[in-house]
Formats: structure tokens, sequence, C-alpha cells
């Protein structure tokens, strides 16, 4: 059996959390956070690079480059002793640290995955606004360290559609998803930079790609922030993961934060949520209430000057400026396919709230337009769409493209690396307009 | 991780959530691939909730090594062995798998600790059935006596198409691997990682581990083996192994360990590789910081201007340089 009849192994390297598994499935085999917890008790901070770390990192223990955990088991560790200390490698959807990043991959793939690199091809996932040098730098330690004897390394956007209309395809009975839907706007918010990317026809349109500075973690921070602001006693060990769990349990995006604040004084025993835990040092039981958190936490998206001065466009206009940038002729079939993508839109209606927000947008300028021209345009049709597996959808759009056939003919080959170098990874067939 | 460990982590943990789900969840269909081309297939219906169907495929057995009905001698006894009633073997097995296996989840003990140690066991699946022959052979040797209707030199399959050596004897037990490997940095790192695990055997705190002896030439323990099993591009690896190896719980972890022997030289040689970069990068490193102290004051505000060549996307420096 040679690389090709086997599966092809699909990663999704999140900030947050990295999504790994085979091609084929409908879902990863693991997710795990993106974090790794090193042992450098042994080295001295002050200095970098001097010959003596080395002896020292020897004498330490022969095999301290593999004292290392990922994942899950790297927090519980963290929390656990003090020996080691959490690195995150991806920060805004980009790699910063490459030996941890290396050291992370090791672990994917020999201890959960359990698959021996040089017999399976590879898919990796790369931010619509990361560099050159980034992806030749992974196709390097791909090649390089794992043997792997095939790379291909994809744009999140894409793999988000593909994951769209391969669902919408699933559970639709005729053929009414044509195969224009590889045109759309893909909404991607996880834990790192989100991004609003037009795609037309399998082609990423680089030039209207736009970034909102507010991610999950900011939500959690926030939410945070409105808890403790309250009085609500959380203890500071635990505070971020409290919050973060209250954010994934209990949010929500409301209509109108006006009426939302009403509603909330009007009944409080219905909305008030109660969070019941324990303390981790001292083992006391407590509760927190949870109140306007819930709504407010999503409303950064819509109104982000509640959170910081620094940005006041909502995520609504940020979207229709993305459209309104892209080509005139293109700008219909955008509006009709909006994707949403990533941990941070699994908010009970933000894709309902969203829609109707865009569509206000548009058809005011639509009436605009009549009003000044005096005609009647075909009025815009805004539409987003929301599907279950949106948290990983980057990675089953992935596991979809790998289990295609010609996957293995756009893959660069370990022959070309050996031949041409890292640079022939530099390149993505995507933005070069040939799909 | 130094040691590869012997349940599969994700067979594990599906097991595990499915135990604790109850009759909650989502149906699964999964393929996952291990290392040497083993297979799994998992399914799981909410239709029959209590019951998971696991088929597992196993390597393509080399020419010299013999397999009855598709599967390693004594590997449907050590099933029903490990696993009582909790499986039952279907026959024949699914399309494409060697064998299929039906996990009756009712039939798990209620008791956490008890259930966790059958469910890890299950997921160990590999280690019992591929590592049946050889387990055989070495419980003998725990007994110190010779199976009986055994060569004198049994093959057993270790990867696709290759085999390794056992050659069983009252009272020790030989084991010799050729070791092949597809890459040429691969063959050089393990020929000097091999040479020195021979050497660190001979420190002292190791004087009760199995002696292990490397030689870039057949030893003559495979006399008489055909010549295409015997093409080993980084040498000959020979394990004595002794009945205090294989006495009560070290039977298992001596089987799991020398039956997945190269995919752990191979997993090593990667992390190495991987090290090395790690240093390679601190070498460039330091010495684009040498290059940068070397640059008059004049010209470093020239280069901050213009985007600074020697400025290359470095560990510390490439997120000053973003945002």
């Amino acid at each position: 059996m040679d690389a090709a009849a086997r599966p092809a192994v699909v990663i999704d390297n999140g900030t947050g959390y990295s999504k790994l598994g085979f091609s084929g499935n409908s879902e990863p085999c693991f997710t795990i956070p993106t974090v790794v917890a090193v042992n450098e008790s042994f080295l001295d901070q002050s200095e970098m690079c001097s010959s003596a770390n080395w002896i020292a990192q020897y004498n330490a223990g022969v095999m301290a480059d593999l004292d290392f955990f990922i994942g899950d088991e790297a927090l519980s560790q963290f929390k656990s002793s003090g020996l080691y200390s959490l690195k995150h490698p991806i920060h805004h959807g980009q790699v910063d640290d490459w030996d941890t990043m290396e050291r992370f991959w090791q672990q994917c793939i020999f201890n959960y995955l359990r698959c021996n690199p040089e017999e399976h091809y590879f898919l990796l996932t790369d931010s619509p606004v990361s560099t050159p040098e980034s992806r030749e730098c992974t196709g390097e330690i791909m090649f390089e360290t794992f043997n792997v004897p095939g790379l291909y390394i994809s744009v999140q956007s894409v793999l988000s559609l593909s994951a769209g209309y391969a669902f919408l395809k699933s559970i639709s009975d005729e053929d009414s998803v044509s195969a224009s839907d590889m045109t759309g706007v893909v909404v991607d918010i996880g834990d790192g930079a989100p991004h609003v990317v037009p795609v037309v026809n399998g082609y990423v349109i680089g030039s209207s790609i736009k970034s909102f500075p507010f991610s999950g973690s900011d939500i959690t921070q926030f939410v945070l922030q409105l808890l403790q602001e309250r009085g609500e006693l959380i203890p500071p060990e635990d505070s971020l993961d409290i919050a973060r769990k209250v954010k994934e349990m209990h949010c929500y995006t409301s209509s109108d934060i006006v009426k939302e604040f009403k509603k909330h004084d009007k009944k409080p025993d219905k909305y008030v949520k109660q969070w019941s835990a324990i303390k981790p040092k001292t083992g006391v039981p407590y509760t927190i209430d949870i109140g306007y958190e819930r709504f407010l936490g999503p409303e950064i998206f819509f109104n982000p000057e509640i959170y910081s001065a620094d940005f006041s466009t909502p995520l609504p206009e940020l979207i229709d400026s993305c459209v309104q940038s892209a080509p005139i002729d293109t700008r219909r079939a955008l509006y009709k396919n909006i994707v949403l993508s990533g941990g941070s839109t699994m908010f009970k209606d933000f894709h309902k709230r969203l829609q109707n927000d865009i569509k206000k947008i548009v058809d005011e300028r639509v009436a605009a337009t009549n009003a000044r021209h005096h005609v009647e345009v075909k009025p815009v049709e805004v539409n987003v769409v929301a599907h279950p597996i949106q948290s990983y959808a980057v990675w089953f759009g992935g596991s979809v493209a790998a289990s295609n056939p010609e996957f293995y003919e756009s893959c660069h080959t370990k022959e070309e690396y050996e031949e041409h170098g890292a640079s022939i990874c530099r390149t993505s067939t995507v933005f070069k307009g040939m799909h | 991780m130094i040691l590869l460990q012997s349940p599969s982590r994700f067979l594990l943990q599906i097991l595990q959530d499915r135990v604790l789900s109850g009759d909650k969840g989502v149906d699964i269909d999964c393929h996952t691939v291990e290392f040497d081309d083993v297979r799994y297939h998992i399914q799981f219906s909410l239709r029959n909730p209590k019951v998971m169907v696991l088929s597992v495929a196993l390597p393509l057995p080399p020419p010299e090594a013999v397999l009855y009905d598709g599967l390693p001698l004594g590997a449907i006894e050590a099933i029903k062995a490990a696993y009582g009633l909790v499986v039952q073997i279907l026959d024949p097995p699914k399309d494409g798998f060697d064998l299929t296996m039906k996990i009756n989840l009712t039939k798990l003990p209620p008791d956490e600790e008890q259930r966790n140690a059958v469910l890890t066991q299950i997921a160990s699946v590999r280690e019992v059935v591929l590592g049946a022959p050889l387990k055989l052979l070495l419980k003998h040797l725990a007994s110190r006596t010779v199976a009986p209707n055994v060569d004198k030199l049994v093959a057993l399959v270790h990867r696709p198409n290759e085999s390794f050596f056992v050659a069983p004897q009252a009272d020790k037990v030989t084991v010799v691997y050729p070791m092949r490997f597809q890459d040429s940095i691969d063959i050089v790192l393990a020929t000097s990682f091999l040479q020195e695990f021979v050497e660190a055997r001979r420190t002292a705190a190791l004087n009760n581990a199995p002696s292990c002896m490397w030689s870039p030439a057949p030893p003559l323990e495979l006399k008489g083996v055909p010549s295409d099993a015997l093409n080993a591009n980084a040498g000959f690896v020979t394990f004595v192994v002794f009945p205090r190896h294989v006495e009560g719980k070290k039977l298992d972890k001596t089987v799991w360990s020398l039956l997945t022997f190269h995919a752990y030289v191979s997993y090593h040689v990667k992390c190495s590789e991987g090290f090395m970069h790690t240093r390679m990068r601190r070498r460039v490193e330091s010495l684009i910081q040498a290059l940068d102290r070397a640059k008059s004051d004049a010209e470093k505000l020239k280069k901050l201007v213009h985007g600074g060549s020697f400025k290359r996307l470095s560990l510390k420096n490439g997120s000053n340089s973003r945002h």
C-alpha cells in the first residue's frame, strides 16, 4: 500500500485549539488546546545560547528534550507541578515559535495519531494572512524532520467554504446546491484573529480581507471583567477557565440589547443563571450569578465600543465593507453565501442577528439607490449560513478535500522538495487563481 | 514521551466517551491508521446503544511469516483470554479487515477502575493480536521450556512485508531485527542511534536489561534465511531475553517493546532531527545577533526604515515586527 492509498492526515492548527484526524472521517480524532508545557527548570534565563547551557541540559537528563507535554496534559501538568511553563506556539493565527510548533507536531503525530508520517500525505491549514516564509518553514519541518511524502498547505477560509457546501449537499435532496457555492464570504472567528475573507470560485481575493480585532479570548476576558466588576467572587487561579466555561454554556446573542436589559430586569429568575463550582485551593463550594454577561459577551461583535474604545466598526458593517471592496460582479453571490466558521460563531442566534444587521445595511443602500436614480433595483438577498459543524468546519473541509482523488496530485511532494527546496511551499494554488 | 504506549489513544478515548454517554450521543463511524499499516474501524449506532463494532486490519505479512486464517498464531485464543465475554469475534471479518469484534458494553465490570482497565486492554488489541505468537514463546521461556512444534528460528510479522526473527531456547530467547529505513538521513541517524544503544547497555545501571548487539552483517542465528529477508540498510540488532525479563507483569511490556522496536527507533530518530533543528535555529539566531552588533547605528536606523534584510523571521523578533 503506498501513501496515496492511505487516508491523508488532516491537521488544523488554530490559536486556541488544534484539530487532528484522518481524511474521510466526519469529525476530528482529537481536539486539543494548542499549548506545550516545557520543562525549563535547568535553563538559566539570563543567557540564551552559551555552551554551558547545553552541558547543563545534558546533565539534567539525557532525555531532557523529550520532557514536554502538549494539549490537555500540558495544562494539567502545568497546574500540578511547578516545573513546567506553558508556551503557545501560535498567536493570532500565525506561528511564532517554530521550536515549540515542531515539538507540538511531533507529539501530535507520534503520541496522539500514532501514525508513521512517512506513510501519509499531510494537509495542514494556514491563516489567509500568513506570510510565505511561514509556509516555507512549515514545509521545511514537515519534509526534513518528518519525511512526509506529500504536503498541502491550504487556506482555512476555502476549507470552511467547502465544509459548508459539503454539509448543505449532504442534507439537501435535490441538486439545489450548485457548484458556484465555492463563492462566498467566510467569517472565521476562533481564538485567534478573526477574519472576513471573500472567496470567489475558490480563489481568495487577498486585497479585500478584513480583520476584526476581537476574538473568542477577548469575549472570555470581557465576561470575566463584567463578573468581577459586579463583585462576584471568583477564585483568581481559575478565573479565565471559569469565564470561558460560562461563555460556552450560557452566552447567547440578543436581537436588541435595550429589550434584553428590560427582559432581564423584569424576570430575573428566568434569565439569571447560577454557576456552582468548588474552589480548588480550599475545597469550599461557591456559586456565582450570571446575568447581563450572557448577552453582553457576544454583543462585542455588534457594538465593539462596549469593550474597547479603539475599534468601533461592528462586524456586520465590516462584512458589508468587505463585500463592497470586492469586484462588483461578485457582490450578489457573496451576499448570498456568508459562511460562519470557528468556535466563537456558535452562540445561539448569532447567524440570525448577523443576517438581520447586514440585511438592514444592504436594504438601506438599495433604497438610497432607488431614490437617487428612480429605478427599481432587484433586492439583494443576504444569507448567513449556519451549520452544526461550525466549530471544526475548517477540519471538516480539509477531510473532504483530502478524500478527493485529485488531492494527491495537488500536493507538494518530497521529490519536488528535494529538487527545488522549501520555496515550493510559498505559493498556494488558491492565491494564483488556479483551482 | 519516551516509549510508545500500548493502547491506541483514539480507541481508548472513544470507548471511554461512549461508556460515559450512556444512551445519548451520536453515531460514530471512524477509520484510523496506526504506524506499520494497522487500520482500525470503529462503529457505533444509537439504534444499538449497547454494542460497538471494532475491526482491525493487520499489515501485509512477509512471505516467511506464517499466518493462520489471516491472523497470527494463537491470536484468537489470546483475544478470548484477554477479553472474556465482553468481546465476541465476528466471523467472517468485515470487508478489507482481518478481524472484527463486537464489544458488548453491558458486560463491562461496574467498578470504574476495573472498567477502565478492560477498556485499556481493548484499546491494546494490536498488542494482543500481533503479539500473540511472541507472547506464547516468551511465556514458555518464563517456565524455562520451549513451546512444542516450534522451529529453531521463527519469523514473525514486524512491519508490512518485513519480519523479525526469534530463536527460542529453554533458557533464553534471541530476537534479531533487520533494520531498514527509507530516507538516507534516517539510515545514518538510525545506525548511530543503534550503535549508541549498544554502548548505553554497557553502563552499570543497565546490567539487568536484555543484552544487546549490533552488527552490519546478518548474525549467525540467521543462517538459512532467504536473502531478500536479510537486506537491511541500518544493520542487525540482536536482543537476548532471559526468563527474568518475562516474569509476571513484565511479560506484556516486553512483548510490546519487542513488537514495536522499529517504530520506537524511528520515533527517536525523528525526535533527534527535531532537536537538531532547534539547535540550528538557535545558532542562526546567535549569528544574526552577532551581525546586528557589527553594524553601525546609522546603518541600523536605515535598516529599520526599509524593513531590515537581516531581520529574518526569528523566534523572538518575529512577533514585534508584525504588530
